[in-house]
């Protein structure tokens, strides 16, 4: 449960403000906001969509854009970001002041972004670093039209949202139907107007067809009682440990702190933030080389705990969004809707 | 407890004024924070933790051994991963980063009143002198105090200087080696063995602290409750690796919990419900 509400950031008003936007018209509001900001948007490399800042008139194509490859958490938590330099005596906290708009994510990944903020901005202590991003950066999400190969959002909730954008943009064919989240949100709107009509209408948006799904009733009791279950030993016999799942999930935040040395001067330095992952033995690993987490399957069973049971008793929401990309990403085909099935099958209340 | 938040991960710089040798790859490291208003800040009690960082190398953790309130804050720490060996050459005079302090310390305030019981397993030993001095500063407020010290060899036994000191003001102490050498007359075994051997006036009126290896712990909370102390009595310090300090990092989760927020401390009553195996 967060223990505090997340002004300004996790919670933004709800507007009753529609607008319609010409296809043809995005590109013009992309540029008009990208001499403002930094816009990143999904674009398309290697048959991959991946976020990454849009260039000066850089022509956007969202042709066959389902979801991004990778998760928009690294552009809230870059990796490698600098947190602290020094040099001498003198060490400085570093901080982004870049001011960014993210145009096209998913409802998926808006609220992996709501629970990041309720990690990194709850229990009463702020991570500075993400929340100086966090506040810079401006949602400007997009329903999805069609589910992906593994996508289970549907069966979440997470396919939907109510909060957490400044504009939701909904692909209606000719056109995207525009919601205002915000007043910043309403601001942008404001500064392109000509490109905008209003409309009182709430958008059309298409149902979706999933193939995967998640039975979430009674989920985390089965969990709870699977505790000890040879569910995960079993799993675990197939698990690579590479940490595919954990970088590819979008609320998995864990990192490492390492120091860095500048080699041509010895005095000077810094601190970076790299992601780190439960996965990998050396996570837990303590000096004396005691390593906490020692077997593959408790491993891959703090995963599955904290994305379906940990996050929803912390942050008081689920931590799986139903994305799919550690089902996509896992070279050894392991499935997170196939385990909270078997889970359920043998230890849900019928 | 304050804490400027408006750095989360710059170190403050404290100057090392003293070193002790304790035992072979044990010293333990005397710090003044450089600057006043750091000095003020960091107001701790026995239990809680700080991030020690040498620049370039990295950070690590130590519970302070030293008494809260006090000018200058101590750590022992023994040589055994990058950071303590980068340590292990330091001088007086030399600068060490200090953020913290963090988590969540020993009940001192709860427990007054009671007898208190102290385990403590090698180098598991510095949070628990930390409630030794507490407790000798404010020795009205507590009943009986033993301290059970368990050691591998008795060189590496540290805090000699402190020995005279603490049983003048009424506490036990028992120390157990696991193996004998030199001249060693005291016993030789497990800490625990000399645990079985203690009769407490009133269980219901006691309390148990401990810090050591996870498999101590675990015996040692056993042997805790078959003197009859209730688990909620039961305070145990435990280790994992940290980073961030402040509950973000996800590198000392036990289940659902951060030790270093929701710990280093737990009662035993709290250890029952992790969802994770704590040892």
């Amino acid at each position: 449960m967060p223990q505090q509400p997340i002004n300004n950031i996790g919670i933004l008003m709800a507007h009753d403000s529609y607008y319609l936007l010409k296809k043809e018209d995005v590109q013009g509001f992309l540029d008009a906001l990208s001499s403002k900001m930094s816009v990143y948007a999904p674009v398309k490399s290697e048959g991959q969509f991946n976020f990454s800042k849009l260039g000066k008139k850089q022509k956007i194509g969202l042709e066959g854009y389902i979801n991004t490859e990778f998760p928009p958490k690294g552009l809230l938590m870059p990796e490698g970001e600098t947190l602290v330099k020094y040099e001498g005596s003198t060490i400085c906290e570093v901080f982004s002041s870049e001011k960014r708009a993210i145009f096209g994510i998913r409802p998926c990944d808006v609220h992996a972004i709501l629970v990041l903020d309720r990690v990194m901005l709850g229990h009463g202590d702020i991570e500075e670093h993400y929340e100086a991003r966090r506040k810079n950066t401006l949602i400007l999400a997009m329903n999805c039209t069609e589910a992906g190969e593994n996508c289970f959002c549907g069966s979440l909730g997470t396919d939907t949202l109510t909060e957490g954008f400044d504009l939701l943009f909904t692909d209606e064919g000719s056109h995207y139907h525009v919601e205002v989240g915000s007043a910043e949100g309403g601001r942008l709107i404001k500064a392109s107007a000509r490109l905008f009509s209003a409309t009182s209408r709430k958008a059309k948006r298409p149902k979706l067809v999933f193939k995967k799904h998640i039975q979430t009733e009674g989920l985390e009791d089965a969990m709870k009682r699977a505790a000890k279950s040879s569910i995960w030993e079993k799993t675990a016999e197939r698990c690579l440990s590479c940490g595919s799942c954990t970088a590819a999930c979008p609320t998995c935040y864990c990192f490492s702190l390492p120091h860095h040395v500048d080699i041509t001067k010895m005095d000077r330095g810094k601190i970076t933030r790299e992601a780190d992952y439960c996965m990998l033995l050396r996570f837990s690993r303590v000096a004396g080389n005691n390593v906490f987490r020692e077997h593959r399957a408790d491993r891959l069973k703090q995963f599955f705990y904290h994305k379906l049971v940990y996050g929803k008793e912390n942050e008081g929401k689920m931590h799986c969004v139903g994305c799919g990309r550690c089902i996509t990403e896992c070279m050894a085909h392991i499935d997170i809707t196939e385990e909270a099935a078997k889970v359920m099958r043998k230890y849900g209340k019928r | 407890m304050v804490r400027d938040n408006r750095h989360t991960y710059r170190p403050r710089p404290a100057k090392v004024i003293k070193i002790i040798d304790e035992a072979p790859g044990i010293k333990t490291f005397r710090l003044r924070f450089e600057m006043q208003k750091d000095r003020k800040r960091f107001s701790f009690l026995p239990g809680q933790f700080g991030l020690f960082s040498l620049m370039g190398i990295g950070e690590a953790t130590f519970s302070m051994c030293s008494p809260p309130r006090q000018k200058d804050i101590e750590i022992s720490v023994r040589n055994v991963g990058d950071v303590t060996n980068a340590m292990f050459s330091m001088q007086k005079g030399d600068v060490i980063g200090v953020r913290g302090p963090y988590g969540k310390g020993f009940p001192v305030g709860d427990i007054k009143g009671k007898d208190i019981v102290i385990v403590a397993g090698g180098i598991g030993f510095p949070p628990l002198a930390s409630a030794v001095e507490y407790i000798i500063q404010r020795r009205k407020n507590y009943g009986k105090v033993y301290v059970y010290y368990g050691v591998h060899a008795p060189e590496d036994i540290v805090y000699r200087y402190k020995k005279e000191r603490w049983l003048k003001s009424g506490i036990k102490i028992f120390t157990t080696v696991e193996k004998k050498t030199g001249g060693w007359r005291g016993p030789v075994g497990l800490v625990t063995d000399g645990l079985k051997k203690l009769k407490l006036a009133d269980v219901q009126n006691a309390a148990g602290l401990s810090c050591g290896p996870p498999i101590m712990l675990k015996f040692v909370s056993q042997e805790l409750r078959t003197l009859g102390l209730e688990p909620d009595s039961i305070f145990l310090s435990l280790e994992r690796l940290m980073q961030c300090g402040i509950g973000k990092c996800g590198h000392c989760n036990i289940g659902n919990k951060y030790v270093c927020r929701d710990g280093p401390v737990f009662s035993l009553s709290e250890l029952r419900y992790m969802q994770e195996d704590v040892w």
